[in-house]
């Protein structure tokens, strides 16, 4: 056995090494890649507290749609509209490319993503995700009642 | 006849009970009577839980609104095939749904398994009762399906028209039926380590079970990726949203244990690792269900916020105390029986490929949660977008695709320099060629150019392996050449299956790669005129506008050209769906296997001049081809062999013994 030996713990200083390698390179990747694409995600009362870092890519959630405030261009891409939480609205400019989601309409909870300009309160998003409050389920049974009604009424 | 549903989901919460209570006891004891008792209490369950599901249904299928769930999630409008996938359209539904599967997968291997695994089937069955009764439970007093509004609403609200899409049909139970059938796999590793029956018999029986899940979950997963392709309009199929996460992260950890229990099989290596990895995928299917439908991760496609949340988590969190704590116990009896020989060997190939998997895992799994644990240590909620997982992914995916190619070439315990030279140069050099052929192509974008070279590179090497297989045996046998790979495919279906799903996977490679050169177009044009876009012309033709009972629909006819010649017509939609006072996009796609034309009508004026956006989209259908695939090889691997069938023999023999001897102990 002795003579085996040296080999063996070479080979296992092999493998050590070798692991040690790809767990470096992974955490390099990561931190790489949480460098590169974060974005802090506020509330619409933070963001209009006016104390957050401006450099930073912002998502913004937890806001919805004030119904009525979408304004389209002639070909229903763009939207300009406002958002609120209840007590605050701000107003959004849409500033990307893709097409903005199915789900997004009035009253529609959306998370957006982009800059926010203090000085004239706008916020350009580019990436919009919307999720309608009804997706699924949540949604008040008694508005369904109600928007049943008007429509047989 | 809801009540009836009601009273039957009791029904089956005090069945699973009983089952797990007298399977337990029958194995403390040795008593039999009670194992078998335990046994049918299983199949009782799957009954009671099939009435109930059968119930939900009439209750959609007669309209039936009264049943929140029932109002929530179906109308009058919609056709008899949503009613019917309105079972899972929902919350309440879906869940059970999901307890259904549960107890399907349960009685299948109680059936399946009378005369088999005897020593381990009483505390299989205990852990698989023990989850169909947690679920009851959430059926019962969190998400109970049959709950009764106080008043009959005259209509229902419906299913969401995004999710009336005949692949929305299939998604969800395919989805299903991964997540939900890693607890076999789970449950028979927890029995092996109550049992201390650690030997590969557990293993066999978690291979086969891990396999028709972890099949199921990445079909489910490619045909969600379809899904989105065709009805969510962003030209896209993975957005790396929390929900696609929960359900990728088992299906990496799946893949893992399918890959090193083969160490284990032939090494006696890897013991714990395999163990902790059957615990870790089922872990993550509880996870990713905690996950989704607690409302702790927002997502764009989550569940609503609901009190099931602390139910799951709660669960999850005893489930892996008791499944660790419990390998913990067994670490002494779990001690290696060899160790790695050599570098170049087929085993370090897989323990890397297992690191790869991991790898991709934790990169997923902290990219999820990156938020959630952001704002534990600094108050400020950091989110992480699909750039980050790409970028994290990418190169971790081609080490992985570089493996797929590489790890078959190696042989067991070591491999010589010599015959290292041999399988190598073929492939390698095939691929190396192919960088340069690509880059005079055009590709300069390096991950692309090292992902189709490697693609190549895989490709020669899983072609070399059934060429020298064939080969082989028509020295020995004298069979045509075709014969010959033919039987040989056939008699080592484990491994000529495994080596499809590989090329299965070059297929998703080369179409994730495809991404890279996708090319994205807005156009605004008046009716008439047409437009150049990349080598294909389109002609605005006409606008058109309908209506139907579910939803009204403006569609725009574009004539499709490429270097002159008329391809096809192409109608996008924009519909109108009143129920839900809500639009969808329906995209057209002109389909080819080089490329897709895909178009979106964006929206049209007073003047019926229309806004399209267009993607070109490469390679792309080599993703839903590499999906295919990655079933007939997985089919092809699970298939029972003549061996499979001999064993089982085996140990249905010996099990007759075994209760031959406990039933007549004094004849004995």
């Amino acid at each position: 056995m002795l003579p085996q030996a040296p080999d063996s713990l070479m080979r296992r200083h092999k493998f050590t090494l070798g692991s040690l390698v790809i767990a470096a390179g992974l955490i390099y990747l990561f931190v790489a890649g949480v460098q590169q694409s974060t974005a802090t995600h506020v509330t619409l009362q933070i963001l209009m507290d006016g104390s957050l870092d401006q450099s930073n890519r912002i998502q913004l959630g937890g806001s919805t749609v004030v119904p009525g405030s979408i304004k389209w261009d002639p070909y229903r891409s763009r939207p300009e509209f406002a958002i609120t939480d209840g007590e605050r609205t701000l107003k959004v400019r849409y500033t990307g490319h893709a097409v903005l989601p199915d789900t997004f309409k009035d009253e529609a909870l959306v998370v957006l993503e982009g800059k926010y300009h203090q000085n004239n309160h706008t916020f350009d998003a580019d990436l919009i995700f919307a999720k309608c409050p009804s997706k699924y389920e949540g949604q008040d049974y008694n508005d369904h009642i109600k928007a049943m009604d008007a429509r047989s009424g | 006849m809801v009540d009836i549903g009601y009273f039957a989901l009791c029904l089956a919460l005090l069945a699973s009970g009983y089952a797990v209570w007298a399977s337990a006891l029958g194995a403390q004891r040795g008593h039999l009577g009670l194992i078998r008792s335990g046994e049918n209490a299983v199949l009782a369950t799957f009954a009671l839980l099939t009435l109930a599901v059968l119930f939900l249904w009439q209750a959609l299928l007669s309209h039936d609104f009264q049943v929140e769930y029932v109002a929530e999630n179906s109308n009058r409008a919609m056709p008899v095939f949503y009613l019917v996938t309105a079972l899972w359209g929902g919350q309440n539904g879906s869940l059970l749904f999901w307890g259904w599967i549960l107890s399907l997968y349960s009685a299948t291997v109680v059936g399946l398994y009378r005369q088999r695994y005897r020593e381990l089937m009483p505390y299989v069955v205990a852990t698989l009762a023990f989850t169909s009764f947690f679920f009851c439970i959430v059926h019962l007093f969190a998400a109970d399906p049959f709950q009764r509004l106080p008043f009959t609403p005259e209509d229902g609200r419906g299913l969401n028209p995004i999710l009336q899409h005949p692949v929305m049909a299939i998604h969800p139970p395919l989805l299903y039926l991964g997540m939900v059938g890693m607890v076999v796999p789970f449950a028979f590793a927890i029995s092996a380590l109550l049992t201390g029956k650690l030997d590969t018999t557990w293993l066999r029986a978690a291979r086969r079970w891990m396999l028709i899940p972890w099949t199921f979950l990445g079909f489910g997963l490619l045909l969600g990726g379809k899904w989105a392709y065709v009805e969510l309009g962003w030209g896209g199929y993975w957005a790396w949203d929390p929900v696609e996460n929960a359900s990728l992260m088992p299906w990496l950890v799946g893949t893992a244990f399918l890959h090193s229990i083969m160490i284990q099989e032939r090494k006696g290596m890897l013991k714990v690792w395999n163990l902790a990895l059957a615990i870790l995928t089922y872990g993550l299917c509880i996870f990713g269900t905690f996950m989704t439908r607690s409302g702790i991760i927002s997502s764009v496609h989550a569940f609503a916020q609901s009190k099931i949340g602390p139910f799951f988590g709660t669960f999850l969190v005893l489930t892996l105390i008791f499944s660790f704590g419990l390998l913990l116990l067994r670490l002494p009896m779990l001690k290696a029986e060899n160790r790695l020989e050599s570098f170049a060997s087929r085993e370090t190939a897989f323990l890397l490929n297992n690191w790869v998997l991991l790898g991709m895992l934790f990169a997923v799994f902290w990219g999820t949660v990156f938020p959630l644990v952001s704002e534990a240590v600094t108050g400020e909620q950091i989110t992480v977008g699909a750039p980050f997982f790409n970028q994290v992914n990418i190169p971790i995916g081609l080490l992985l695709l570089l493996l797929t190619g590489a790890g078959p070439l190696f042989a067991w315990r070591r491999t010589s320099s010599e015959s290292l030279r041999k399988n190598f140069i073929v492939p390698v050099s095939a691929g190396g060629l192919s960088l340069g052929v690509f880059f005079a192509l055009g590709v300069r974008d390096p991950y692309a150019l090292v992902s189709f070279g490697l693609c190549i590179f895989v490709v020669v090497a899983l072609g070399a392996e059934f060429h020298s297989g064939a080969k082989t045996r028509m020295r020995t046998s004298r069979e045509a050449y075709l014969v010959a790979l033919w039987r040989l495919s056939t008699k080592s279906r484990r491994r000529y299956g495994g080596y499809m799903t590989h090329l299965a996977l070059v297929f998703l490679f080369a179409g994730f790669t495809g991404k890279a050169f996708t090319e994205e177009t807005e156009i605004v044009i008046e009716q008439g005129a047409s437009h150049q876009v990349g080598e294909y012309r389109i002609v605005y033709q006409s606008l058109a506008f309908a209506e139907n009972a579910n939803y009204s629909t403006t569609a725009a006819a574009l004539a499709l050209h490429r270097d002159g010649q008329f391809l096809g017509t192409l109608l996008p939609e924009r519909r109108y769906y009143p129920a839900f006072d809500q639009g969808t996009t329906e995209v057209s796609i002109y389909s080819t296997l080089r490329e897709d034309f895909y178009v979106i009508l964006v929206g049209s004026a007073e003047n019926r001049s229309a806004k399209f956006q267009v993607y070109i989209n490469p390679l792309i259908n080599f993703v839903w081809l590499g999906a295919v695939l990655l079933v007939v090889g997985a089919l092809w691997a699970m298939w029972p062999t003549s061996r499979d069938r001999r064993l089982a023999q085996v140990d249905r023999q010996t099990a007759m013994g075994l209760v031959a001897t406990r039933e007549h102990p004094h004849r004995a």
